[in-house]
């Protein structure tokens, strides 16, 4: 029954992760070019910073709510964001108690959190539903070092079989080893005998993928990959496909729209902290 | 094996007298086989379950024996550019957690770990010096990560000097944080790892890439290059990365931009700006010679291919 169980986890998990490399992603922002994504993001990433003023945050952390429901982020991450800003704030919340805060020093984490929460919220909603090739292609037009989108391209084909063979390489250890007798105080055998799989099974998985990168590197430098990342031609055949239409106008017309209202509605009707 | 021929045909390699200049390809690869271990590892970590006890969290934050490794066995630089790019790209662009800028302060703290690591290194056969560089690497990061949370907090929040306990909470939670992973990331994850993994894969992952092993009796440019340089790099990044937190400072009074503002934020206002333009001249100077060298190398290749041509 336990080794069903076992089995049947890691194998979810493994899917669970490729599930959430290469679900297709959609929603507001999926449609938009990448480089006015980018450029929406860094508004909204940049601006809370700017302003003590309680309206005005909680005014970008609509806007940037409604982007993330729209922009269809699953419930996983949001669940997982959502759990992480409670704990977190909670924590601080009890070490400012015991450390002797009172009222103001909950105010000013609650303004500190919000500003976290509005920055974490914009690049989810920004970076979740953008496909990555597509953000390394943009990221290579805003002249980003070519390595970067290279990367992007080899990890998003690679990560499939580095992990099926990971977990091939890890099930040999399993195999081989003899079960572990009794599972020790709180289960430290299993803990102990978990990493020491790992850490071992990387001995192997370093050597194959040396060899595996020494061949995937020859072949890209034999059709001149370096020399194309650099000259000017490459690049401009690999950007040719970004293209900006009025629509990505009009939406970052509409962000520094509704960025403008909650200044100046923050302006009229401060909460807290008048200095915007 | 079936790479034993390729494996045979590299001992003239060994026999020069120093470790011939990586080419490209090469520099790729190390980049490359970098970028995708370490990226693997952090796919890993992330499965790995953390345990909650309070506010301290009992967890793996990334198995630091992976990159260390890599810095110590090949060229520090190029390993160092590599390993954090491909937690980057791995662990949160493809599992939809990429949190723009903050990415790019991650890259920087992880790099300049990495680096310093891998420049300590001189033997990667030697068990101790492979420790110590695992220490530094967690060292390094996570001093310059409770330094940018800690500038985060100072700008983020109104005065934040004058709210009572708020200083206090915020230390002594990154200092728990700290030695939490100096134990797990470092020591359990990093030290002992390394320390059994290093000479065994010494002299053994080299000839794969085709590369000679790394020599004590010879040094490698870029890595050993004094420690006037080298500091001056560290110092410039982990400033870079502070100014990144502090820029809200000076913009701070966007909306009440006023002539007096030098006397209400004072010296501490000049010093940021100083500091900035310094730094801006500082990358200029050295991105341009490094280009201009690169460029000067590059031509001088050309030329020789092009003699040995006809």
């Amino acid at each position: 029954m336990r080794r069903e169980r076992d089995r049947l986890s890691v194998e979810w998990v493994k899917l669970e992760l490729l599930r959430t490399a290469y679900a297709t992603r959609g929603g507001l922002l999926a449609g938009r070019d990448p480089r006015v994504v980018i450029g929406w993001y860094l508004i909204l990433a940049v601006v809370p910073w700017f302003t003590h003023n309680v309206t005005v945050l909680a005014g970008l952390f609509v806007v940037c709510a409604a982007a993330v429901v729209l922009s269809r982020v699953g419930p996983l991450i949001l669940g997982l964001f959502v759990i992480g800003f409670v704990l977190e704030g909670l924590y601080v919340l009890f070490a400012a108690w015991l450390f002797g805060g009172d009222a103001s020093t909950v105010l000013a984490m609650a303004e500190f959190t919000l500003k976290l929460a509005t920055v974490s919220l914009a690049s989810m909603a920004a970076f979740v539903s953008l496909d990555p090739e597509k953000l390394s292609d943009a990221l290579l037009s805003l002249h980003a070092p070519a390595m970067v989108s290279f990367g992007v391209s080899y990890g998003y084909r690679m990560l499939p079989v580095l992990m099926e063979e990971f977990h091939t390489v890890v099930d040999g250890h399993r195999l081989r080893a003899a079960p572990l007798a009794s599972k020790g105080f709180l289960g430290w055998r299993v803990a102990v005998r978990t990493a020491t799989t790992l850490v071992a099974a990387f001995y192997p998985l370093m050597l194959n993928t040396a060899k595996r990168t020494r061949t995937t590197v020859e072949a890209l430098e034999t059709r001149g990959f370096t020399y194309a990342a650099e000259h000017p031609d490459g690049r401009r055949i690999r950007l040719a496909a970004l293209r900006a239409d009025r629509w990505d106008a009009l939406f970052l017309g509409a962000t520094l729209a509704l960025v403008a209202v909650c200044f100046t509605v923050g302006r009229a009707f401060p909460l807290l902290g008048g200095a915007v | 094996m079936a790479d034993s021929s390729r494996t045979a045909a590299i001992p003239d390699l060994r026999g020069r007298p120093g470790p011939p200049e990586l080419n490209s390809g090469q520099k790729l690869m190390v980049f490359v086989l970098s970028m995708t271990l370490f990226g693997l590892a952090n796919i890993v970590t992330e499965v790995l379950p953390e345990i909650q006890v309070g506010p301290v969290e009992l967890g793996v934050s990334y198995l630091t024996f992976v990159p260390v490794l890599m810095v110590a066995l090949f060229h520090p630089l190029y390993a160092a550019l590599g390993a954090p790019l491909g937690e980057i790209v791995f662990a949160d662009l493809l599992m939809g957690d990429f949190s723009g800028i903050g990415e790019l302060e991650g890259y920087l703290q992880m790099f300049l770990a990495l680096y310093v690591a891998g420049c300590l290194v001189r033997d990667p056969g030697r068990r101790w010096q492979l420790a110590l560089a695992s220490v530094v690497t967690v060292v390094v990061d996570k001093m310059l990560s409770a330094t940018v949370d800690v500038a985060k907090v100072w700008v983020g929040v109104e005065e934040a000097d004058s709210v009572p306990g708020l200083p206090e909470s915020v230390l002594v939670l990154e200092g728990v944080d700290f030695a939490v992973a100096l134990v797990i990331s470092g020591v359990l994850f990093g030290v002992l790892p390394a320390m059994a993994l290093g000479p065994r894969l010494h002299g053994r992952i080299e000839p794969l890439l085709g590369l000679a092993p790394r020599d004590a009796r010879h040094r490698i440019p870029l890595a050993e290059r004094g420690t006037g340089a080298f500091l001056l790099l560290a110092v410039f990044l982990s400033f870079v990365a502070m100014i990144a937190a502090f820029t809200n400072e000076i913009v701070d009074n966007f909306g009440v931009w006023e002539p007096d503002f030098v006397e209400l934020y004072g010296a501490r206002f000049l010093w940021v700006g100083a500091s900035a333009a310094l730094i801006v001249l500082v990358g200029l100077v050295v991105s341009v010679r490094f280009v201009l060298r690169s460029r000067g190398r590059r031509a001088a290749q050309d030329r020789q291919v092009g003699e040995r041509r006809p």
